[in-house]
């Protein structure tokens, strides 16, 4: 650890003016220098935040040249004619050990398909171990959900996709394969590669049958679907469909926004890297759709179940409040949060009560006007233990209010704050915590959101 | 002197006297020289019975090709001297290949890829579409276990109808002047002869590459992107390209220049000098790697850029 503080000038142009060393060989490894906009995305979004806010900020900072990884604490200082930087416990360590690309386990699997795709998921390997059926003709180039048709896990999820947008090794991803020489079902695995400058370059892995020899032993069956909207899973397109509803914006993020946002080719012009705001924005509401529908098919499962643990509903609304608290801020919006000492025992599974807080507060912030404050409650009724989030926003009629937490219902809105499915979520999960989530608004009064859950005694 | 290395599946029968009495006799001549580590001959040896024995099942599969290899091990590979410049082109391709991949480097947290799920054909712009081609040539490249090997559709012709022709004597040997026979696997030879020549190999695709970069003006651009990337598939085949030359012997030529040869051999993409600074370094780092020299055994194979 340094106790040195590394200082840099920031102009409001994003201008890198003046620079210690370490920083400035920094930024001279991203491709820039002094008097080039700040080249680390990061530190620059920080340093757009602090200009944005006008107030002083301070956060980690995790950053990566040649050699070593830095990790560091910077603090942002904004004036009238730009920010100032200090950057402290400027730590290095070698850069992690990478990841050494192989096919797993084919010397075991005869029977598999070893794959490789490129990092839009198109097929450039596709080949057959010495026992396995022969590839089908004409994959050249397909996509990896035109050749494979992808089938949901046990918790409705396709772990390819995920592993997609985590850019991540997965397992266990079911497909389907058509054709006469193949087996009807395979498991694809994969692990993903990187070129040198740490970009993603697609997936290579080992496909095996499930059903023939070399199964993917203890492979559960593929389960009975349940209606899922307007998308039922038994239509064999819906590997596709969901795969193509994720392309358009996914792109957007991970393409466009790491060459805009990212600046990994260099400093860009300020307007560029703003669009680079726009699209982020747009991958992460893609993002929030793929979860949505993912947690759909799982509550929407038979015999889904929410775990019982021991929660307390005040820390959870604080917990929120924490992950949330930057997008209020700005706005402006006040949160007023329970106080620590004021605790709300409960029953209910930790990580979906709070996967329904954050609907609850990521909704009442957006639909808050700026400048506005959002009040959280708890409180306890006999054996209910209740949290209400209440907001400053339009509120909802009674209509509106009859049908809000049904599916897909977005109140008439056509903008990309939503998917139409949160409430909706939020009120399964509820009930599936025997419990309830209810809503009371009037025009132009805001909304009252209330969580209840079976309440607990403290013990 | 390290370990033998010798990968799973190749089975080397044992030296015989005069065999170790004429290695012997060829290291007393030139004991300083440098020569082949273990990992290069098992790379290369692995190679050529990877190509040897999937034309031999592509051109009869009553072929046992596993016999076949083991026979030409022990009797020596018929063509041997021609055999051994893509099969160490490819061996030290895949040495230098393994090295980048295991110096890449981590992925920036939260630093998504060029990762756009596209499959649309006709989004995909030439070069693009040209890029994904060689990555499915460069494939091609490699077996199911991910081993490398050399695909037969990028085979000199004469080469390849030269294995296609000791296989089928070797074959017609084991069987004894079936005459149908023999004409049957002259049936398949010259089968095999026009599927290779309409086959897209890897140096087809190069050139596509090549020519969809020339015709948007990003030849430059693009090889200095791979070198920054370590794609060295797509660097071997802007160079070979360029040069009119094959993908192998660019293979070789690269990795067997000297540092200051290098922007000479890489002129014709007018890449800055220091864009070379990457491809310098991983050279260096490149073990036991061959320098250019004068062969004293003309029966070794000569890598030349011109293909």
């Amino acid at each position: 650890m340094s106790e040195r503080i590394v200082r840099g000038r920031i102009d409001r142009a994003g201008i890198l003016v003046s620079a210690d060393a370490p920083l400035l060989k920094l930024q001279r490894r991203a491709g820039a220098g002094l008097d080039r906009p700040l080249a680390l995305p990061q530190l620059a979004r920080l340093v757009a935040l602090a200009q944005r806010l006008q107030r002083d900020i301070s956060r980690p900072l995790y950053a990566a040249d040649d050699h070593s990884d830095i990790h560091a604490l910077v603090r942002v200082m904004p004036d009238a004619d730009g920010a100032n930087l200090e950057i402290s416990d400027w730590r290095t360590g070698p850069v992690g050990q990478p990841q050494v690309p192989s096919i797993p386990d084919m010397a075991a699997a005869p029977h598999a398909w070893a794959w490789e795709c490129d990092g839009q998921l198109r097929l450039v390997v596709l080949r057959a171990g010495v026992d396995a059926p022969p590839v089908p003709a004409g994959w050249e180039g397909l996509s990896l959900s035109e050749q494979f048709e992808l089938q949901p896990n046990e918790a409705g999820r396709f772990a390819v996709l995920r592993a997609l947008a985590q850019q991540s090794r997965f397992e266990g991803q079911r497909v389907r394969v058509a054709g006469a020489n193949a087996h009807a079902a395979w498991m694809l695995s994969g692990d993903p590669q990187f070129d040198a400058t740490g970009r993603f370059t697609g997936f290579r892995g080992i496909a095996v049958p499930v059903d023939g020899p070399g199964s993917a032993a203890g492979a559960p069956e593929p389960r009975t679907d349940p209606a899922f909207g307007s998308l039922p899973l038994s239509d064999p397109q819906f590997g596709r469909r969901i795969d193509g509803a994720l392309r358009g914006p996914l792109s957007r993020i991970i393409a466009t926004a790491e060459t805009i946002s990212g600046q990994f080719d260099g400093p860009i012009r300020a307007d560029y890297a703003r669009y680079a705001g726009d699209i982020a924005h747009a991958g992460r509401h893609l993002l929030g759709l793929v979860d949505d529908l993912a947690d759909l098919q799982n509550i929407e499962r038979p015999g889904f179940k929410a775990a019982r643990d021991e929660i307390d509903l005040g820390d959870l609304a604080r917990r929120a409040v924490g992950l949330l608290g930057m997008k209020a801020e700005e706005k402006g919006i006040r949160i007023d949060t329970p106080r620590p000492d004021d605790p709300m025992p409960a029953w209910g599974e930790f990580r979906r009560v709070l996967q329904v807080l954050l609907n609850l507060l990521g909704n009442a912030i957006r639909y808050s006007p700026l400048d506005s404050q959002i009040w959280i409650r708890v409180d306890r009724e006999g054996d209910r233990a209740s949290v209400t989030i209440a907001d400053q926003g339009q509120g909802l009629s009674a209509d509106q209010q009859d049908v809000v937490f049904e599916k897909f219902e977005r109140l008439g809105r056509t903008d990309s704050g939503g998917s139409g499915l949160g409430l909706y979520i939020a009120r399964r999960l509820a009930r599936a915590m025997e419990g309830d989530l209810t809503v009371e608004s009037a025009p132009g009064q805001g909304a009252r959101f209330t969580l209840t859950l079976p309440a607990r005694d403290p013990g | 002197m390290s370990d033998s290395f010798v990968p799973p599946g190749i089975d080397l029968p044992p030296s015989t006297l005069p065999a170790r009495l004429a290695e012997l006799a060829a290291y007393l001549a030139a004991p300083a020289a440098g020569r082949l580590t273990e990992e290069q001959r098992a790379l290369a040896l692995g190679i050529a019975r990877r190509l040897v024995c999937e034309i031999a099942r592509e051109l009869d599969r009553g072929i046992d090709a596993d016999i076949l290899w083991q026979s030409w091990l022990a009797d020596g590979v018929p063509a041997a001297a021609r055999l051994a410049a893509p099969c160490f082109a490819r061996a030290e391709e895949h040495r230098w290949r393994e090295q980048s991949m295991q110096q890449a480097a981590m992925p920036f947290a939260g630093a998504a890829g060029d990762a756009r799920p596209e499959s649309e054909q006709e989004t995909l712009s030439a070069v693009d579409r040209a890029y994904l081609q060689l990555q499915i040539a460069d494939g091609r490249r490699r077996d199911a276990l991910g081993s490398p090997c050399i695909a037969p559709a990028d085979l000199d012709p004469a080469l390849f109808r030269t294995l296609l022709l000791d296989i089928a004597a070797w074959q017609l040997g084991r069987i004894e002047g079936d005459q149908g026979e023999g004409a049957r696997l002259g049936n398949a030879v010259n089968g095999l002869m026009a599927k290779q020549a309409s086959a897209p190999g890897i140096d087809a695709a190069a050139r596509d590459y090549h020519a969809a970069l020339a015709a948007e003006q990003a030849l430059a651009e693009a090889a200095e992107t791979a070198i920054a990337r370590h794609d060295w598939p797509a660097l071997i085949a802007l160079a070979a390209s360029a040069h009119g030359a094959r993908f192998e012997a660019m293979a070789v030529a690269l990795l067997s220049a000297e540092p200051a040869a290098l922007p000479l051999l890489l002129a014709p993409l007018r890449l800055d000098r220091a864009a070379l600074a990457p491809l310098e370094a991983s050279f260096a780092q490149l073990t036991d790697r061959a320098v250019p020299g004068v062969l004293a055994d003309h029966s070794a194979p000569r890598a030349e850029v011109r293909g």
